[in-house]
């Protein structure tokens, strides 16, 4: 991943902030960075949406397809995920540079999103053990300025949101041969339930506070950090803890806190927007990639 | 400005893929009305003074019509007086969505240049694009589309300075649509109401299809029909085998009967029958439908009854006798065939009809019934006010729809041709009805004839053999103008001779691909029709550049052998040539030359040759099990000045003819192995299959009635059996036994070899067959030469010529256009014998039974060879007692005279003018006596009123 170098003497400075409760941009200990969302992006999927937080830029794309259920759960569709880091992000991802860490951060977000509890799976079959829909999220890191999970945990949610899944009828003849039939109207189409949807706080570790959307230079500064997922209630749905070092019990139980109750805030106010965004239906003047 | 234009489409594999495509808007589309000075169009389209004498709209206007309008109404928009007409690119997609034909005619309608047609591309214009909206149809779009592109009209000419009282009046037959652009102070009209309103032209109202407002009204609410299944569950049916897809071909002897003839997987196809209207439920002959089969118990044997629906009411309980008739015992289940119903049409293939009008009896009545006149087809009921200027007039009349409750399908009048039984509406018809396209050349076709003088250039002589030396000539029929074949035959120095076949070099001036080459691979043959020549490719190619006419210098592909003089083939050589043939002889004067042992000139000596040689070529031919069929054909004399016809004479052949003849097989037989050789995957071959034993029940059921045996084990041992059945006292028996064999052979057809395994041509006893020697008049001997060309690289070949599943479609076409050409020449024959029977009066003449039917005999009268049909049963009186027995098969009439089939009969013949739409042959019988059924002699007077007359 990107990193930038760091010297001791910045170490202390940054450290002996985050003690004070201030940090180098100004921030406290658990406020985010400056956030811009936009969905409805790209024309040719089903949704998606656009989240930059700070200088990290992240492009989720949804594509509902009808695929087969697993075989264990016949009756619930599901998620594929699909990181691709861009060179455009960092020229450590040119060729097949970026593999490896979005192989890894796709696992996480199949961890984080890919349950009962998130999504309701159920309303993506469409007929027991045969049809389904399957939801494949691609996410396209622009660029890198650190708290990578955080900002593609808002962009699927808000790309989830933002999904429209054409409605299809299920016909059968009379030997029982089922046939799929679309719907010729275009708006004809099912939304996903996303209240359950979680988001993901980062909290990185540094010195002996930990802060949250940690800059590429804090994190330089931190050994280790925990990945949390909360949903709108407050609920945990995924704990992982990332970087080399060590945690002990109490600070994981303090940042686990810390993260329920940043996450839980963090929930209301997306949500908020992204209904306003929607009720400015088609006069609403799209950003896009040239903002 | 850019939008995107999304939907959704599902994939063959099932899924479900959304769509995106990239939709430009611009502002720089223009109006193309001449009074705009807004928008910076050159040459508009519109014109300013677009005034049409009509009641509602007495301002000049402008129309646009919407989709359905354009798609039913299509008749009418085509006519001359239909001008200034906006068409939106919307109704455009929609109707080329809907009906390929129909579009087609709506885009040469805007070719037009008279007819001031514009295509506004309103779903282009920044101001006309819309989106679709929320809870809307495309339907409901598109209407939406209309209207604002309507009103986008209104308003921008209302910017215009000069726009005095121009207005646009939108047609819709739609309510909704017509309410909705009322309420946004559009002039929208029906398309009854507008066309009603043109006073100047009333007999466009006729015009008019019939829309299921109408329909209604025509007869009682009674349902006659069962409903259609919907194309879903017809799908379904097939897919599950239920149903069964095939292709509906109504009898031509009985309306109440039709066969579907059904292609399953593989070769394995069935044919089911289909008996009674309720059965046949409103299918139209070549409509595509789905049949649903009866449980064997059901099936039956076609019934060999002919039944005409020629009444003049429909009266329920004479349809009921007649499907009564239908059904008769079976004997032998063997000949039981497959029955069924149809259960939905999965695609009509109405195309317009000729035909002629029944005027109704009460006066004044605008309903009419139409009777096509093709048999197959029903009558057609029609709307029209100016019946009595139609009556005795061939008309041609397009189905509009047939609805559950009307006996008839319901049409519209399109296109008046004539009076009836004049000759050049009646040749017109039998044009239209086999679809043999007459028209005139294009522009585009003629500017790829080479320019006049042409000459033979130097670039010629350097890549072809120059044998303008040799002495060729060419013998044909009197006043033949485009021939195609040349001959000549010398003896070489080594004692061996050296025989040419010269044909025309068509394919030098017909390139490939150019619009000439496409016009002439879909007319595919030239017709010939008593009098009238439709020729395949330009007068100037077939008469002159290519004609190999005497005394001038021609292009030609030549075919050259050297041969002993026991005919056999030692070399052959083909090559492209230069020939200046000496003599274009008739075959009777090229017989007058061989038989006059006092002409000893080099044409004369050249023509010996090729007669003894074309002799022993003969032999060898049958011998090797060649058919000798026989066809009764007939020439006419034509009265030089009136064109009718004054004496009519079965053909003569002469040994020229079969001199000729052996030649051409000889050539086209070489040929067709070159191009194999060469091109073994995609060589253009003819194939004559084997008919299979079956179809010569009849003709060994015919000789044995006189004791004789046919053998069908092989093409040699039925020649054979033909040769020797004859019977002493009945010389015109093997004649007849020959035309008898004719009818059970099967059609050769053209093919490409690497799509078919089997080669072989059974008339001609040869393994392998093409056609090389008419270019002139058959499309398929162009792509032989070309073939032939690039194997002995003479010329490039092209892509199309090595792909062997285009060349299969155009073989495809091609015999098409052969079948239709020979139905169409059948019957340019058939009408000019009624021509010459009208002026003859009653005749009384000598002929024999062809076939023996259930309820009729078939008679054939060698002198004219003309064919005709004695019926027992009458409508308007009792038949007499039949007995049909289908062994023999013989029909006893009356249990007193047994009809066997040959048997020799004395009939009257005359024309029946009394339906003029099918003026008939009218044949009655004479001998044997058989009281009741037969008629008297007529008497003498008439012919002898004529024949003083004409003296």
């Amino acid at each position: 991943m990107a990193t930038v170098q760091v010297s001791e003497a910045e170490k202390v400075y940054v450290m002996h902030g985050v003690r004070d409760d201030l940090r180098v941009d100004g921030r406290g200990c658990e406020d985010y960075r400056h956030m811009e969302i936009e969905t409805d992006v790209v024309s040719n999927t089903d949704g998606s949406a656009k989240v930059s937080l700070g200088h990290t830029d992240i492009l989720v794309g949804i594509k509902a397809e009808i695929g087969k259920p697993r075989p264990m759960v016949p009756d619930e569709g599901y998620l594929e995920f699909f990181v691709d880091c861009s060179a455009n992000a960092t020229p450590e991802f040119e060729g097949r540079g970026g593999e490896e860490l979005g192989v890894e951060l796709s696992n996480t977000l199949y961890k984080v999103f890919n349950n009962r509890h998130s999504l309701d799976l159920r309303s993506l079959c469409i007929c027991p053990g045969e049809h389904c829909w399957v939801l494949y999220v691609d996410v396209l890191l622009l660029q890198c300025d650190g708290n990578l999970f955080d900002a593609m945990s808002i962009a699927i949610k808000a790309a989830l949101f933002n999904t429209r899944i054409p409605k299809v009828h299920i016909s059968e003849d009379e030997e029982g041969v089922k046939e799929i039939e679309l719907s010729d109207d275009p708006y004809d189409c099912m939304r996903l339930n996303v209240e359950n949807v979680p988001c993901i706080v980062t909290l990185c570790k540094i010195a002996h506070r930990h802060v949250v959307d940690a800059t590429l230079q804090e994190k330089a500064c931190s050994v280790a950090s925990l990945l949390i997922s909360v949903t709108h209630k407050g609920m945990v749905t995924c704990v992982r803890k990332l970087g080399r070092g060590s945690l002990d019990p109490d600070s994981i139980f303090e940042m686990t806190e810390t993260g329920k109750r940043v996450g839980k805030a963090l929930h209301a106010p997306l949500m908020e927007l992204l209904q306003k965004e929607e009720s400015l239906g088609k006069k609403r003047q799209k950003v896009g990639f040239l903002a | 400005m850019l939008k995107s234009k999304t939907f959704v489409k599902k994939t063959r594999a099932g899924g479900v893929m959304k769509v995106v495509r990239e939709h430009y808007l611009r502002d720089d589309i223009w109006c193309g009305s001449e009074v705009c000075t807004e928008c910076k169009d050159g040459a508009p389209v519109l014109q300013q003074d677009a005034r049409v004498e009509s009641d509602l709209c007495a301002y000049p206007h402008y129309l646009i019509p919407d989709t359905n309008v354009v798609l039913h109404q299509i008749d009418i928009l085509e006519d001359p007086l239909i001008r200034n007409v906006i068409i939106l690119q919307t109704v455009l997609q929609e109707v080329r969505h809907r009906s390929p034909p129909v579009y087609k005619r709506i885009k040469d309608a805007t070719h037009e240049k008279e007819k001031h047609f514009y295509t506004f591309t309103n779903e282009h214009h920044r101001q006309t694009f819309i989106e679709r909206e929320q809870g809307e149809s495309i339907n409901d779009r598109n209407d939406r589309a209309i209207r604002v592109a309507a009103k986008w009209y209104t308003e921008h000419l209302n910017k215009a300075p000069s726009v005095g009282e121009l207005k646009v009046v939108l047609l819709t037959n739609d309510r909704a649509n017509r309410d909705k652009a009322e309420q946004n102070g559009l002039l929208a009209y029906r398309c009854e109401e507008y066309i009603k309103s043109l006073t100047g032209n009333p007999e466009l109202v006729d015009r008019l299809a019939l829309t299921s407002d109408d329909q209604n009204e025509i007869t009682g609410s009674k349902l006659l029909f069962p409903e259609h299944l919907p194309l879903s569950r017809i799908q379904a049916g097939i897919k599950s085998g239920t149903f069964l897809q095939g292709t509906f071909r109504a009898s031509r002897d009985n309306y109440l009967e039709a066969t579907v003839f059904v292609q399953r997987e593989g070769d394995d196809s069935t044919e089911v029958l289909l008996q009674g209207l309720q059965n046949l439920n409103r299918a139209v002959h070549q409509d595509v439908v789905a049949v649903e089969l009866f449980p064997k118990e059901q099936w039956v044997a076609p019934s060999s009854v002919v039944l005409q629906d020629d009444r003049p009411s429909d009266k329920e309980t004479e349809e009921e006798e007649a499907e009564k008739k239908l059904e008769s015992p079976v004997l032998d289940p063997s000949r039981l065939k497959p029955t069924g119903r149809v259960v939905g049409i999965i695609k009509r293939n109405w195309r317009p009809f000729c035909g002629m009008l029944n005027q109704s009896q009460i006066k004044e009545a605008t309903r009419h019934l139409f009777t096509p006149a093709d048999r197959r087809i029903p009558r057609i009921r029609i709307e029209t006010r100016q019946a009595s200027t139609l009556v005795g007039q061939r008309i041609i009349v397009a189905i509009d729809g047939w609805p559950r409750n009307s006996r008839y399908p319901n049409g519209h009048f399109v296109r008046n041709l004539g009076g009836a039984g004049d000759k050049d509406t009646e040749t017109e018809v039998l044009l239209l009805e086999h679809d043999v396209p007459h028209q005139p050349f294009s522009q585009a076709v003629l500017s790829f004839l080479p320019k006049m003088p042409w000459g033979i250039t130097e670039e010629d002589l350097k890549v072809r053999a120059d044998l303008r030396h040799l002495c060729v000539c060419s013998v044909d029929p009197p006043g033949c103008t485009d021939i195609d074949d040349a001959l000549h035959c010398r003896e070489l120095e080594n004692g061996n001779l050296e025989v040419g076949v010269h044909i025309a070099d068509v394919s030098h001036f017909i390139r490939p691909g150019n619009a000439l080459d496409q016009e002439a691979a879909s007319r595919g043959t030239t017709v010939y029709l008593c009098g009238k020549r439709i020729d395949m490719v330009p007068e100037l190619l077939s008469s002159n550049l290519c004609s190999l006419r005497s005394n001038v210098e021609r292009l030609a592909f030549s075919c050259i052998w050297e041969m002993n003089h026991k005919a056999e083939i030692l070399n052959t050589r083909f090559t492209k040539s230069i020939i200046n043939s000496k003599a274009s002889l008739t075959y009777a004067e090229a017989q007058m030359r061989i038989d006059d042992a006092s002409m000893n000139d080099d044409i004369t000596k050249s023509l010996r040759g090729l007669n003894t040689l074309a002799k022993i070529l003969k032999g060898q031919r049958i011998a090797k099990g060649a058919l000798t069929l026989s066809s009764p054909e007939v020439r006419f004399h034509m009265d030089s000045e009136t064109h009718d016809p004054i004496d009519l004479q079965t053909k003569e052949l002469k040994d020229t003819n079969s001199m000729v003849e052996e030649f051409m097989l000889l050539a086209n037989i070489s040929v067709a192995q070159k191009i194999y050789e060469e091109f073994s995957e995609c060589a253009l071959l003819r194939k004559h299959p084997a008919p299979p034993p079956s179809n010569y029940d009849i003709l060994i059921k015919a000789a044995k009635s006189r004791e004789l045996e046919i053998r069908i084990d092989s093409a040699k041992a039925l020649a054979d059996s033909l040769n020797e059945a004859v019977l002493e006292d009945f010389p015109y028996f093997n004649t007849l036994l020959r035309i008898l064999a004719t009818r059970c052979m099967m059609q050769a057809v053209y093919f490409c070899s690497g799509m078919d395994s089997d080669f072989h041509h059974y008339g001609l006893a040869s393994p392998i067959y093409t056609h090389f020697t008419s270019p002139i008049r058959r499309y398929s001997d162009i792509i032989v030469h070309r073939l032939l060309a690039v194997a002995i690289n003479a010329d490039s070949t092209y892509p199309d010529l090595m792909d062997k599943h285009k060349q299969s479609s155009l073989c495809n076409n091609l015999n098409y256009r052969h079948k239709m050409a020979q139905y169409a020449q059948r019957a340019s024959v058939a009408f000019h014998t009624q021509l010459f029977f009208k002026n003859k009066g009653i005749l009384n003449e000598e002929g024999f039974i062809l076939f023996v039917r259930k309820n009729a005999i078939i008679i054939l009268i060698p002198k004219f060879g003309l064919e005709g049909t004695v019926f027992f049963e009458n409508n308007d009186k009792p038949g007499p007692r039949l007995n049909f027995d289908s062994e023999g098969p013989t029909l006893t009439v009356e249990d007193q005279h047994t009809f066997h089939i040959f048997d020799r009969v004395k009939v009257t013949i005359s024309l029946d003018a009394s339906n003029i739409q099918h003026q008939k042959i009218r044949m009655a019988l004479v001998e044997p006596v058989i009281p009741g059924v037969s008629v008297a002699l007529p008497e003498p007077e008439p012919e002898a009123k004529k024949l003083k007359l004409d003296r």
